[in-house]
């Protein structure tokens, strides 16, 4: 059931490997060729992740090409120490399309917003190579194996920036309920895909 | 933020689904709580493997774009404190510099130890909090010799300075570790003498300090630092 094989990213498997993070120590000493393989290889996480909460596609933009400039700009403070290159790019990526989210939803009513959004993963956006497939499916299988509950709230919360609040209403649930489920959640999910601190490869 | 369900805040902060004032609060409590601060990190990394399911390339035009628009775009400094041995030393030998000048100030501000009981934690944790959300709060952290982490947050509009440290091993036999604040003119002020673990707020006389730093002392402490710190942490 546990497959604790390292997830491959985009480009770790063409050539001999340099990996995001050697990738991103280089960028933070202004190379810029570093920088544009980096592009390469996450900004389809990147911008597919912000399509998937932000939904409009010239916003989404928009907010990729912040993202990706963030990146350029702060990658002296990543700690590779701390995490891996993926988890540090797309918590940058994931933050800024749910602050962009609340910004813009600050003066509407939210209650209506959450009910008229959806709830299911549209698996058909995944892009179409074979080791995004593997690795899709890994993660696919992974979900698979939480509860129906820890699966819907890290679903509202991830792709859609709903905060647990508002998750909770969602789902009819309670609040401590849905927090404990968010992190039992996430705690299987690790353990299935065998990532810890210090990241995947 | 001392209930029992703290830790799992930890889920819905790393899927960012925390409203905006528990995302504050609870980041202020990441400052202080190391393993927090682990689970965050392990969660966020199978977190992020969600992103595998929604992959979707960007236009090809936003590369130029982007790769434009960086040509403009001044990198951040990296940041110190906890950095390069190389200037880990040089803060030392200021520090040490201090030490041999000897220079005797007071105490500095309240210092509140804390940890007594709950509503103690409690009005660190807010006090913590107040700290941590001012704009120019700024997180430093530092090794502490011989094993330990010592993390300063200051911020000069709140005149004020959170320490956090953990892990730290016993002083000497006889002495205790004593806590300093120094400025650029190496005048040390002492905050506080621990032996062990502490989260301390200091509040007040603050402004104008650049360097946090610890140093073994007589049981009872010293009225400035008498011998090399076991750590220094550039706080500005």
């Amino acid at each position: 059931m546990t497959d604790s094989t390292p997830l491959p990213w985009p480009g770790s498997r063409s050539g001999p490997s340099v990996s995001d993070s050697d990738l991103l120590l280089r960028v933070a000493s202004g190379d810029t060729a570093a920088f544009s393989t980096l592009y390469d290889r996450i900004s389809p996480w990147v911008y597919g992740l912000i399509r998937r909460v932000l939904r409009n596609p010239a916003q989404s933009e928009e907010v990729t090409q912040e993202v990706m400039i963030d990146i350029w700009r702060t990658a002296t403070r990543f700690d590779a120490g701390r995490g891996s290159a993926q988890a540090w790019i797309l918590t940058i990526a994931h933050r800024r399309a749910v602050d962009r989210v609340r910004s813009e939803q600050a003066s509407t009513d939210r209650t209506a917003l959450v009910a008229a959004r959806t709830v299911e993963v549209e698996y058909d956006e995944v892009s179409d190579t074979v080791s995004t497939r593997l690795e899709a499916e890994q993660v696919r299988r992974c979900l698979d194996t939480l509860t129906d509950l820890q699966r819907e709230s890290i679903n509202l919360a991830y792709y859609n920036g709903y905060t647990y609040v508002e998750v909770a209403q969602q789902l009819d649930a309670k609040l401590p309920t849905i927090k404990a489920r968010m992190r039992d959640g996430l705690i299987r999910l690790r353990d299935c895909l065998g990532t810890t601190k210090g990241g995947t490869r | 933020m001392t209930e029992p369900d703290v830790h799992t805040l930890a889920g819905p902060y790393a899927l960012d689904a925390l409203p905006d004032d528990e995302r504050a609060r609870f980041e202020a409590h990441l400052a202080a709580c190391q393993f927090c601060t682990t689970e965050v990190a392990e969660l966020r990394e199978a977190a992020v493997k969600l992103a595998t399911q929604v992959a979707a390339p960007p236009p090809p035009r936003l590369k130029a774009d982007v790769l434009n628009a960086i040509e403009s775009v001044r990198q951040l400094p990296p940041q110190v404190g906890g950095g390069a041995l190389r200037q880990r030393y040089s803060r030392r030998s200021v520090f040490a510099l201090a030490a041999a000048a000897l220079v005797i100030a007071g105490a500095g501000g309240v210092a509140v130890d804390q940890y007594r009981d709950k509503q103690a934690v409690l009005q660190t944790n807010e006090q913590m909090a107040a700290v941590l959300s001012q704009p120019d709060a700024k997180t430093s952290h530092g090794k502490v010799d011989g094993g330990g982490q010592a993390t300063v947050v200051m911020s000069a509009r709140a005149d004020a300075v959170v320490v956090v440290l953990r892990d730290l091993h016993r002083p000497p036999n006889g002495k205790v570790w004593q806590l300093w604040l120094m400025d650029a003119s190496q005048r040390a002020v002492s905050i506080g003498l621990t032996s062990g673990d502490l989260t301390k707020v200091v509040q007040g006389n603050v402004v104008g300090n650049t360097t946090f730093g610890i140093t073994a002392e007589p049981n009872g402490g010293s009225p400035g630092p008498t011998s090399a710190p076991v750590a220094a942490v550039e706080m500005t």
